[in-house]
């Protein structure tokens, strides 16, 4: 199966950009989707100011249903279910944001070194991909999480590395379609070091693709997060983060369906409007869908 | 083609021994003794060394690797280490029909679900049916399958009491008894399947729709009903045949996270308590096996899209 | 298990003393030979070797023992369904391997031992007919049943006792050899008669060794059935000579239980068939319940969220006990900054001690109240020590006021101020490890802490195989846990408060802690001398007295003690004399 997509305009950015917001326009997906990530965004980053309790407060109200102290209840300790949701907020977006950059400079690194140097190099490198492949992302996570541990830091590093052979093939194919480009034989005659070709010439072609490969991968990691976290491999029990908000209302969603509610909820407005998002992306970019 | 075959067949089998070997490795590593928890209430210093023995995890890890990679290709994945120590192939061949049985139920709905989506979206295209079809496609995208699962729960499990809210029953207990355990678990990973495959649809039709091939078609008078059935749909089902292995990837993981919800010993749960437990054999058992259904599924999809695309076999 | 009835408690105290009434060097405890064979022991001299065994409880002496109300029979036949909750899959059904009550609460019903206890704690024969005791106490010859027949139509004979010893005592297979060590040999004298040799006189021989449910080294076990089948299916769907045959066991999936005609008592069992099935998970059971996809309810604890709502259900029944058993904080004494390497100086200077004055206020902060009312919605009491009120006369009903560790938020803080450490001001942050079902029970613990001391501490929750290696090794800061199935003070006090208990850091290096959690020499001799101690008042006041050592010394911050609660359909009649505590035999068991 090949994964190669080319750009069929390797145009100068300010006509893409202008293909950005043009097709934005038209696109109300987008628009509301940027809209709620955004409104998420905010809330995550002013969580302390407009949460109104404590996370991690416990008051002997367990299981108090809906009111205008509590907007969405408390949980089965008393906790106020709207500070924790807007405290997990951070927790997911830092870490649907945090594991795609990591995946994303170790992913690209891997497939430029590949793709550019050919060779034995590629061989080794696209050996470990291959093998990486063959398995879904959240299968990979776990195995990962389970020998690391669990913890906001190793939680990343394992859903990172899932990541990363997805980015990988992305930035070797593109490297490879690249490296046969006329350009880059005219850097190599003007004797500009592999390095410098590789960062200047080869990595602004392999972008577009790569973009859309992030936004989508946003969503996954966030969603990815949330099942680690529900099936007790994720962050710490301290943390307030959805899927572990959901995993422990588990047990008390017929007295306070709010608890079984409200944190999918979330999860899933993040989830939607990145990929309305990332389709938007896909189309102004004109990058195919990947498989 | 033999030979490519037969190249991309060991190609398989050598990245499952890597996988078996990393994770062999591994688990090692992870902190956690299960006999001291066996043993917790039991036994002391001397019984749990008996067991150590016994279990033969007193010896040097490479001796230990070797031992179970000679049995794994006589076919003995080992026994669990708690309980009465069931053999691993034993609970696994248990395992299989239920993530099979739950899978194929999941597939069946998303195909019920997404075919007409798609046709209708693509036949009706940026009408209102096609935004709001494609609207719930990215809804299912987007929905986490545990939640869902725990939404149909509440639902139809402690407030309707409709339906048991978890566990699987064997298809030869009755018919209806077995899909009444699965229809929720099946709703709740086929809903994101179903909905990637209805955008597929939707797309490769529209595709097909505008070819030159299908103007053709239509010129000679061809009802449309026989047009989308005998024509259009057979053809654009062709690249979302070929993405199976990938759609197969997804319902499996999908099982891994939504049978520990439903508490259905499928592979998926086979494998997370014994990751949580540290049962070695049993980690070892079924990622081995795991391994092998994404290793294979791809192949044979490499294989089909050879079969209709001869151009791919030349790479 | 208090009475207010002043009559009833004077009867019960003249029997107490009766059973205590021995000398723990006599072999016999006081009890003839004769008195001690038997078809069935008599009341006085169960209760004497219960005692003696150190086993006994008021619980016991309470007329018709710990059972409720009789109810009214229902017809013999149909269908129970069970749920049995908090577990998954029932692993093991081999009486050798078995080490959870929920899989003998399973097994009681299939297998069969030589004796049996029943609804008031007496061990009667099962397939012990009848057995003589000698006069040294050591040798106990057995009369077997005859006509008994397993479930596969072998006999049931001398020669299954004879394997079932053998297979038991071997360590390489099972986990209970170590309940065999006392036993010097066993000889066959006959087709249906038995003598065990003891190493030394053990007064709970019969009513703990040979007991077939919770004992597990003499459930006797089918040797036929063993190789035929292999240890791991026989494990699965062991074959025994009980009132039920395991006709179907699926992992993950449940048991069937069926009628077995043959069984050596016409009269048992009454229902045709029982399914077992594992729920895991809170909602579901209680869904499953309330939908009457099961009428009972066994295996682990119910959760207590769910108590009330029960309660609150006409068609339910709900049985609530005192549980036997505590939980507790457990503090590394090696870990800073509550290190107290010698809990042995005398107290005004311990109190001197910065480790100790950490401890202290660890203990002191704990607001019991909140804690059961928010993590146990009310349904557990108070503990302040390893001592239950399930043993009624020995559990200290002052202990509360008396204890060092009764809930004193302001002494706590001033503790951990003069500790260095006012307001909790640069107290390192704790990691405290429970099972991930214990996880909110911890998280509640930790706000008490975060309220009461300004201190954080972080729960880890890890699975039990991992948080029990730590705890046995000393390598944790403070962990959540404790003990169930303590009928008697030994059960708290010698299996976890002596220096070399079994519990006491069992695999920690010995080099670098000289002792597990907690040592000190006063409730060592208090507690090595209460177990041999036959006056009822001499040993309730050492019991009381090493109890309130441990508290006040923290050997460990007591929380709670459990309850016990059974939850039935109203359609399922459960006889009085079936509700042995922590069992659910069925044989006698009707619906109606």
């Amino acid at each position: 199966m090949t994964d190669i997509s080319t750009p069929h305009d390797t145009a100068a950015p300010p006509k893409r950009r202008s293909r950005l917001m043009s097709t934005l326009a038209a696109d109300r997906k987008a628009q509301a989707g940027l809209a709620v990530l955004v409104l998420f965004l905010l809330a995550g980053i002013f969580a302390p100011l407009l949460a109104q309790f404590d996370p991690n407060e416990m008051t002997l109200d367990m299981m108090g249903g809906l009111s205008w102290q509590h907007p969405l209840g408390t949980d089965d300790l008393g906790r106020d279910l709207l500070s924790r949701i807007l405290y997990g907020t951070r927790v997911s977006l830092f870490i649907g944001f945090a594991t795609v950059a990591l995946a994303l400079v170790i992913g690209v690194t891997l497939g430029l070194v590949a793709g550019y140097f050919g060779g034995w190099v590629d061989m080794v490198i696209m050996r470990y991909i291959d093998l990486q492949w063959a398995f879904p992302n959240f299968i990979i996570a776990v195995y990962l999480v389970a020998v690391f541990g669990t913890g906001l830091l190793n939680v990343i590093v394992a859903i990172s590395l899932a990541f990363v052979d997805d980015f990988a093939r992305i930035a070797r194919s593109m490297t490879l379609t690249l490296r046969e480009e006329q350009y880059i034989d005219a850097a190599r005659v003007l004797g500009f070091s592999k390095a410098r070709t590789l960062l200047i010439h080869v990595m602004p072609n392999a972008v577009a693709p790569i973009i859309v490969q992030a936004t989508v991968s946003v969503s996954y990691a966030i969603l990815g997060e949330a099942s680690l976290s529900f099936l007790g491999l994720g962050v710490d029990a301290n943390t307030p983060t959805w899927g572990l908000i959901l995993a422990d209302g588990r047990g008390f969603i017929t007295r306070a369906w709010w608890l079984g509610v409200f944190p999918g909820l979330a999860i899933m407005l993040v989830v939607l409007s990145i990929n309305f998002i990332g389709d938007w992306l896909r189309d102004a970019l004109d990058v195919r869908q990947q498989v | 083609m033999a030979s490519y075959i037969l190249r991309r067949f060991i190609g398989s089998v050598v990245v499952m021994w890597a996988v078996a070997t990393l994770v062999f490795f591994m688990l090692r590593l992870v902190p956690g003794d299960p006999i001291a928890a066996m043993l917790a209430d039991a036994g002391g210093p001397e019984e749990m060394e008996a067991m150590h023995r016994r279990l033969g995890l007193d010896r040097a890890l490479v001796v230990q690797y070797g031992i179970w990679f000679w049995n794994m290709l006589q076919g003995d994945l080992g026994s669990s280490i708690y309980g009465s120590r069931i053999p691993v192939t034993q609970i696994i061949v248990e395992a299989i029909p239920r993530t099979l049985s739950l899978s194929l139920l999941a597939f069946v709905i998303a195909m019920v679900i997404a075919v007409p989506a798609g046709i209708l979206s693509a036949t009706r295209r940026n009408t209102l049916t096609d935004n709001t079809v494609s609207f719930f496609a990215f809804l299912g995208l987007s929905m986490p399958d545990f939640w869902l699962a725990i939404l149909l729960i509440i639902v139809f499990a402690a407030n309707l009491q409709w339906l048991p809210a978890i566990g699987y029953t064997p298809i030869d207990e009755g018919l209806w008894e077995w899909f009444r355990h699965l229809i929720l678990p099946a709703i709740a990973i086929g809903t994101a399947f179903s909905a990637i495959i209805a955008r597929m649809i939707r797309s490769s039709l529209l595709e097909v729709l505008s070819s030159d091939y299908m103007r053709t078609a239509r010129s000679k008078g061809l009802t449309p009903w026989m047009l989308m059935w005998g024509h259009a749909l057979p053809n654009a089902m062709i690249p979302v045949i070929t993405v199976m292995g990938i759609a197969f990837a997804l319902l499996i993981s999908g099982a891994v996270v939504v049978e520990n919800v439903f508490a259905i010993k499928g592979l998926g749960r086979v494998l997370i308590e014994g990751i949580l437990n540290r049962d070695y054999p049993v980690v070892q058992g079924a990622v081995l096996v795991v391994s092998a259904i994404f290793v294979f599924s791809n192949l044979l999809v490499d294989l089909l899209y050879g079969v209709i695309d001869p151009r791919i076999r030349l790479h | 298990m208090t009475t207010e009835d002043p009559k009833l408690r004077k009867r019960l105290r003249a029997l107490w003393d009766e059973a205590h009434d021995f000398d723990p060097k006599d072999p016999l405890f006081g009890l003839t030979a004769k008195e001690m064979s038997g078809p069935k022991l008599s009341r006085r001299a169960t209760l004497r070797l219960l005692a003696a065994s150190g086993a006994l409880t008021t619980a016991h002496l309470m007329p018709g023992g710990l059972a409720g109300p009789a109810q009214a029979a229902g017809a013999a036949g149909g269908t129970l369904t069970c749920g049995w909750a908090g577990v998954a899959e029932i692993v093991t059904l081999d009486p050798a391997k078995i080490d959870q009550v929920l899989q003998f609460q399973v097994t009681s019903n299939v297998l069969s031992g030589l004796m049996h206890i029943d609804s008031s704690l007496v061990a009667q024969g099962d397939l012990a007919e009848s057995w003589t005791v000698s006069d040294d106490g050591l040798e106990y010859t057995f009369k077997l049943r005859e006509g008994v027949t397993f479930h596969n139509g072998d006999p049931f004979t001398a020669d299954d006792v004879l394997y079932t010893y053998e297979r038991s005592s071997n360590p390489e297979i099972s986990i209970h050899a170590g309940n065999l060590k006392n036993v010097a040999s066993l000889e066959k004298l006959g087709d249906y008669e038995v003598k065990f040799t003891l190493k030394a006189p053990q007064a709970s021989f019969l009513a703990k060794t040979l007991e077939r449910a919770s004992g597990r080294a003499m459930t006797i076990v089918s040797k036929r059935a063993i190789e035929e089948m292999g240890e791991a299916n026989y494990g699965l769907m062991p074959v025994g000579t009980g009132p039920f045959k395991i006709t179907d066991h699926v992992l993950g999936q449940g048991v069937t239980l069926e009628k077995f005609a043959d069984y050596y008592d016409p009269e048992r069992p009454k229902l045709d068939k029982i399914v077992i099935k594992p729920i895991d998970g809170v909602e579901p059971i209680a869904a499953a319940l309330e939908a009457g996809d099961i009428q009972y309810i066994g295996g682990n604890p119910i959760a207590s969220q769910l108590i009330d709502r029960f309660k609150e259900n006409p068609d339910l029944v709900v049985d609530i006990k005192p549980a036997p058993g505590f939980q507790s904080v457990w503090m590394n004494p090696w870990r800073d900054p509550m290190k107290v390497t010698d809990f042995d100086r005398p107290m005004d200077e311990l109190m001197e001690d910065k480790g100790f004055k950490v401890r202290l206020a660890l203990a002191k902060a704990l607001d019991r109240d909140t804690y059961v009312q928010q993590a146990h919605f009310g349904y557990a009491v108070p503990g302040y020590g390893s001592i239950n009120p399930a043993m009624a006369f020995y559990y200290d009903e002052g202990i509360a006021d008396k204890s060092q560790q009764a809930f004193d938020p302001e002494g706590a803080q001033k503790l951990l101020a003069d500790a260095g450490f006012p307001g909790g001001e640069g107290f390192p942050e704790l990691e405290l490890i429970t099972t991930p079902a214990g996880k909110r029970n911890g998280l509640v613990l930790a706000n008490i802490y975060k309220q009461v001391l300004g201190i954080t501490v972080n729960v880890t929750p890890k699975e039990f195989s991992v948080g029990i290696e730590d705890f046995n090794k000393m390598e944790f800061d403070m962990r959540l846990g404790g003990s169930g199935g303590d009928y008697d003070p030994d059960d708290g006090i010698v299996d976890w408060m002596i220096t070399d208990s079994k519990f006491n850091g069992r695999t920690r290096d010995k080099e670098k802690y000289p002792f597990g959690y907690f040592s000190n020499a006063e409730a060592d001799a208090l507690i090595s001398e209460q177990s041999v101690t036959a006056d009822l008042e001499t040993r309730k006041e050492m019991v009381q007295t090493a109890n309130q050592i441990t508290s006040d010394r923290v050997a460990c911050g007591f929380l709670y003690h459990p309850v016990d609660v059974q939850v039935r359909h109203s359609s399922v009649n459960f006889p009085a004399e079936s509700r042995i505590p922590g069992l659910h035999d069925f044989d006698r068991v009707t619906l109606g």
